[in-house]
């Protein structure tokens, strides 16, 4: 665990209301890698992942301690403007959410909202995000046909486009396919390493196929604690936990 | 998806045509009133002026292009208010000040432009032809309750008035009533047409209303001291026909200008020629 | 391995936008985005303070003028006074006669409405044929079209005839004749929401009940019904809520005797309405005198009735939800329950011991009586529509819709009356959609449950309530008098405009959730503010179902007589109003004086109501037409 972390979380606690749903998570997400958290569901994956861009600020009884450094700055400082930690730090969703609009305004609405209007590089930028989703053979002929038109895969692969299209440094990604049939499902995974060339992502997944196929490190969760972060090699073949191990070999609970 | 787009598209093109609708009134609206620079007034108040209001207004108007008059309704304490409070140049009212109000607006100016008879109607049906102005009361006080008492049919008797603002009530409650209470199971109305329209479908049905409102009902003759007097204009005039009352206008006041233009052809021959043609009584001959 | 080398490397980006590393720096970009944000919040915020502002004031101006009566009669007079003869030698202001005959009034109406307007609603959403349904669901919603005047007017022409000859009474002015008034005036509210209701219950209850070999109708009976239970309530209410605050149609035909019954429930009574009282005697009245506060007493009694009836309704629906539907987690099991306990019931009422009638008679007895129903509201429909276009239609000239009136409305047109109501609709509008939107997204997208927001919620509420000749009132005393409009085209348009503020607030609401929450995390993902989500991601799509409302608010707008009467129109204008100040002709008002005060106007009442109805039956047709189209796109 050498390399330089893009996001390195320090004692994040994190509260619903009452409900205790982070205890003391420091882990360091190192950069230009992909990272899987898993763990059963309830244990607080996806709402550390949610924590990474703020998106839990959207969550009113939601409160917060500790830190959370993206590139060394924390994101919860008060001077921080959380539109561009989202913008830097990009989100993909369990369902696919394309917006009820064109195919090529999906992917330009990042861009526009960010004060990009000319239409030559939006173009090229609508261009570049497909192609890095690899979707754009499949669809540049019916750029703006509406987005809800495509297949299930279809719509989350335009999501990953969406997310390029704004150029964060980190994805986020919280089980991006389990609404998806395993064709899609491959394509998705093959995108991830190869979007992992250019970008770190950090991905929540409950299949632990997937995590030993797409990621180099694993970190495991359980009732909202992080239990074990390693390479992932290391926690499929020799966990340090034994909690971790029967979660992985499915003698659990 | 493209359905919903387009859905979008067609939702704002009805409201861009309503807009455009809009629009378009305007203009024509503005277009009618630019084509004179007419002098304005308002005439608002008591619904039984308006008739008299409304025609001379429109006698008037004829003759001189240029006037504006407009003429709305409301009642005679909104007809005394708005002038007493200079939101209208011309008040009509129905019936005199009250107290509180000829203390507010002490610069007001009546003009006994008119008399109104106030009229029995019954329904043509019903076989009594006159009655006494006792009975009358009798009937309007809950004495009678079938008309077989003031000798007509075995028929419950249905008493009709006017709403408890109305100066219509206010006068036949002091002339007819002397101020006695009206029956409780009165129905009440806010116009003289409501009570017209009542009387004329329903066979057991009394009410009061103008001299113009006897279109379908039967105007009982009044029996005065023996002999009954029909309600025509002549008997009203000459006062053998008891029950009649003033109509004012109003101003703040002498009036001036178009106000008194207006005032002035109301109390011309023509304008009262117009007065009787609406079925009030003349004030002058 | 690679990948920890490829790591070293640093970021370099696509390179086409070039953007400021820094991220945390007050000065940046972001920092003026999240002012802008910041300004429209708070924006947002002052504008969702009008309703309560409005509400506020329309309180406080009842208030005022109708305090002095109730100091000077005692409030145990006033409010249980057996006489109310403010014209007398000795004025008495005793309310309870109004009192009772409105909620008497108010009551048959609902005996007669909630039997017939949930037979229609589970024949539209249960029995019909896509067809039948078709024709049936346009042709109840039309109803709700028909303004209230013109059914004053069919109420005085046709409706107390009738009772009069068919019931031998003397006079047919009666709480009957109210009451059927009334009550085809509420079946539209309460078919339409009970049949949403009746359409939402899950599909699971019905199959499991047929499975377990219930016909169609012990299903219905014993399964959906049940299941709509907490929506039916709720039509029920909307429509009393119509009811309660009608004026121009039941002054217009319960004869307006301030009298109780005797017996007390004879219906061929006369009697008289709270809001008859304000309609009849509030243009008369002198100022300020002791019968002007009355009347303003008599407004705020109806405010509280009408709250009263509200909040009870509330109180009852929640009771009714909560009953039916646990919330804990696992909502499968919690819908279970009472599943169960229906299938219980199915069970009892197909055994063979416990029936009285054979099943498929029990059927045909029901679904006959649904049909039954359903026709007479559909005839009563037909019955209106062809006395109106039968005798209306042969006024309907180039002239008179072009031309203006003379003769007291007996000669001439309407076009002024025609333009007038535009113009009332559309500043009505033109002020209404802009606060009713602004309120909707605050409401909906800005804040969490606070007690402000709560308030903004409870008054909007409490407008909603409000009846129309309480707008009217508060209209006359606070924009005409107190800010001396005069009576004016602002005055009445901000009178409907506070009208038809939460229907718009509400229809935009509803739309706004109807947008997945998962469009909105998307676009905050992106780096999106939160304007800029609203703007780009949430209004678009909702704009349809926004316009739906606005569509159906306009047209009760451009019906409504009550609350225009004191503070817009003009009985007749020979020219078009010049300036926002000046009063303008109104349809509705032109109809309700020509039918009350003009004899020998026949014609031209019958061409004023068709013109009128045509007006805002074409506009409940636009929005019919947006929300099916809406719906079409929904589902592909």
């Amino acid at each position: 665990m050498g390399e330089s972390a893009i996001l390195e979380t320090k004692c994040l606690n994190l509260w619903y209301g009452q409900k205790h749903a982070l205890i003391d998570i420091s882990v360091r997400i190192p950069k230009n890698t992909v990272t899987a958290l898993i763990g059963p569901s309830g244990c607080g994956k996806s709402t550390l992942l949610r924590c990474c861009n703020r998106m839990n600020d959207l969550i009113d009884s939601s409160r917060v301690t500790g830190e959370i450094l993206f590139n060394g700055n924390d994101i919860h400082d008060p001077r921080a403007d959380v539109y561009t930690i989202r913008e830097k730090i990009g989100m993909v969703f369990q369902k696919p959410n394309p917006f009820p609009k064109s195919i090529y305004d999906n992917v330009a609405y990042g861009p526009r909202i960010h004060g990009v209007s000319e239409k030559k590089v939006l173009d090229r930028i609508v261009e570049d995000s497909l192609r890095g989703a690899a979707l754009w053979d499949e669809v540049k002929d019916r750029l703006y046909e509406p987005a809800l038109a495509l297949s299930g895969g279809q719509q989350q692969r335009l999501c990953i486009a969406r997310c390029l299209a704004v150029e964060p440094e980190v994805i986020l990604m919280d089980e991006p396919c389990s609404a998806l049939d395993p064709i899609a499902t491959a394509k998705i995974e093959d995108l991830i390493i190869q979007i992992a060339r250019e970008h770190t992502v950090v991905i929540v997944t409950h299949n632990m196929q997937q995590a030993a196929r797409a990621s180099e490190y694993t970190g495991f969760m359980y009732l909202g604690k992080l239990i074990e972060f390693d390479k992932t090699t290391r926690i499929f073949e020799d966990p340090a936990e034994e909690l971790t191990e029967n979660y992985i070999t499915g003698r659990f609970g | 998806m493209t359905g919903k787009s387009l859905s979008g598209a067609t939702t704002v093109a009805v409201a861009g045509i309503f807009v455009v609708l809009l629009m378009a009134a305007g203009c024509v609206g503005g277009q009618s009133s630019d084509s004179s620079t007419p002098q304005h007034i308002t005439v608002t108040g008591s619904t039984t002026v308006l008739p008299i209001a409304e025609k001379t207004k429109e006698a008037f108007e004829e003759r001189d292009a240029s006037a504006d008059i407009m003429v709305s309704g409301g009642g005679s304490s909104v007809g005394i208010k708005a002038v007493g409070e200079g939101t209208a140049d011309i008040g009509m009212t129905s019936r005199d000040l009250k107290s509180e109000e000829a203390t507010g607006y002490p610069g007001l100016v009546r003009h006994h432009i008119a008399d109104d008879a106030i009229l029995l109607i019954v329904n043509p049906e019903n076989t009594v032809d006159s009655l006494t102005l006792d009975e009358v009361r009798g009937i309007y006080n809950g004495t009678y309750t079938t008309w077989d008492q003031v000798g007509g049919p075995e028929e419950q008797i249905v008493v009709v008035g006017r709403d408890s603002a109305s100066g219509t009530r206010e006068f036949f409650s002091e002339y007819v009533l002397k101020k006695e209470d009206f029956v409780k199971t009165q129905e009440e109305f806010n116009s003289n047409g409501g009570i017209q329209q009542k009387v004329s479908r329903t066979p057991g049905a009394i009410g009061y209303v103008g001299l113009g409102y006897t279109g379908g009902v039967k105007a009982l003759w009044l029996d005065v001291g023996g002999t009954a007097v029909e309600p025509t204009l002549e008997n009203i005039t000459s006062k053998k026909y008891p029950i009649s009352r003033p109509l004012f206008m109003l101003t703040n006041g002498e009036p001036d200008g178009l106000a008194r233009q207006y005032l002035d052809f109301i109390m011309s021959e023509e304008g009262q020629e117009i007065v009787a043609s609406v079925d009030y009584i003349p004030v002058q001959e | 391995m690679k990948k920890e080398q490829a790591a070293l490397v640093p970021f370099q980006g696509f390179g086409r936008l070039r953007r400021p590393e820094v991220r945390i720096d007050p000065s940046s970009a972001g920092a003026k985005r999240q002012l802008v944000d910041r300004i429209v919040g708070k924006l947002l915020f002052s504008v969702a303070l009008f309703a309560i502002i409005a509400v506020f004031f329309i309180i406080v101006f009842l208030l005022r003028d109708g305090y002095q009566i109730v100091l000077e009669t005692g409030p145990w007079h006033f409010l249980t006074g057996q006489d109310w003869n403010p014209a007398g030698q000795n004025p008495i202001f005793g309310v309870l006669p109004l009192i009772v005959g409105t909620l008497l009034v108010m009551a048959l109406a609902m005996v007669i409405a909630v039997p017939l307007s949930i037979g229609t609603a589970v024949y539209i959403a249960e029995i019909a044929g896509p067809g039948t349904k078709a024709v049936v669901k346009p042709a109840v919603e039309l109803l709700a079209g028909i303004p209230s005047v013109v059914y004053g007017f069919f109420g005085l022409i046709l409706l107390t005839d009738w009772i009069r000859v068919a019931f031998d009474q003397p006079s047919g002015s009666s709480w009957l004749a109210g009451s059927i008034l009334l009550a085809i005036m509420a079946i539209p509210t309460i078919t339409s929401v009970a049949e949403d209701a009746i359409g939402s219950v899950p599909r699971e209850f019905r199959e499991g009940s047929l499975a377990l070999g219930a016909n169609h109708w012990q299903t219905i009976k014993n399964v959906i019904v049940p299941g709509a239970l907490s929506g039916i309530s709720a039509a029920i209410i909307l429509g009393m809520g119509r009811a309660i605050g009608e004026t121009m149609a039941v002054l217009m035909v319960t004869g307006n005797a301030a009298v109780i019954p005797d017996p007390i429930l004879n219906v061929f009574s006369p009697v008289r309405t709270l809001t008859g009282t304000l309609g009849i005697e509030m243009g008369e009245v002198a100022f300020g005198s002791q019968h002007y506060h009355a009347l303003f007493g008599v407004a705020v009694v109806l405010l509280i009735i009408t709250l009263a009836v509200n909040s009870t309704a509330r109180l009852i629906i929640n009771r009714i939800q909560r009953t039916s539907r646990p919330t804990p987690p696992g909502w499968a099991g919690a819908a279970s329950v009472p599943f169960v306990r229906v299938a219980r019931a199915v069970r009892d009422f197909v055994r063979p011991q416990t029936r009285i009638l054979h099943p498929i008679t029990a059927q045909r007895f029901a679904f006959s009586l649904i049909a039954l129903s359903v026709i007479s509201v559909i005839a009563v429909l037909g019955v209106i529509i062809a006395e109106i276009v039968v005798n209306g239609a042969g006024a309907i000239t180039w002239e008179f819709l072009t031309g203006s009136p003379s003769d007291l409305g007996r000669a001439g047109g309407i076009f002024p009356a025609i333009v007038g109501t535009l113009y009332l609709v559309g500043g009505a509008l033109a002020v209404a959609f802009p606060l009713g939107i602004a309120t909707a997204v605050y409401l909906i997208e800005y804040t969490a449950d606070t007690p402000l927001t709560r308030g903004i919620r409870a008054a909007v509420d409490l407008l909603n309530g409000t009846p129309s000749i309480v707008f009217g009132l508060f209209g006359f005393a606070f924009l005409v008098l107190f800010l001396n409009f005069g009576v004016s085209m602002i005055a009445g348009q901000i009178t409907l405009a506070l009208m038809i503020l939460p229907t718009i607030i509400r229809t935009t609401e509803e739309s706004l959730r109807s947008i997945p929450h998962s469009l909105r995390e998307g676009s905050y993902a992106l780096g999106a503010t939160k304007w800029q989500t609203i703007w780009r991601v949430v209004l678009p799509p909702a704009l349809p179902g926004i316009l739906t409302g606005a569509i159906l608010s306009i047209g009760r707008a451009a019906g409504e007589t009550a609350p225009i009467m004191f503070t817009a129109v003009v009985f007749s204008s020979r020219y078009l109003p010049s300036s926002l100040s000046e009063p303008v002709m109104a349809l509705p008002y032109h109809l309700f004086i020509l039918t009350t005060s003009v004899p020998g106007a026949s014609a031209q009442k019958y061409g004023t109501a068709l013109v009128l109805l045509l007006m805002v039956l074409s506009i409940y047709l636009i929005a019919i037409l947006v929300r099916r189209r809406c719906h079409r796109a929904k589902v592909m």
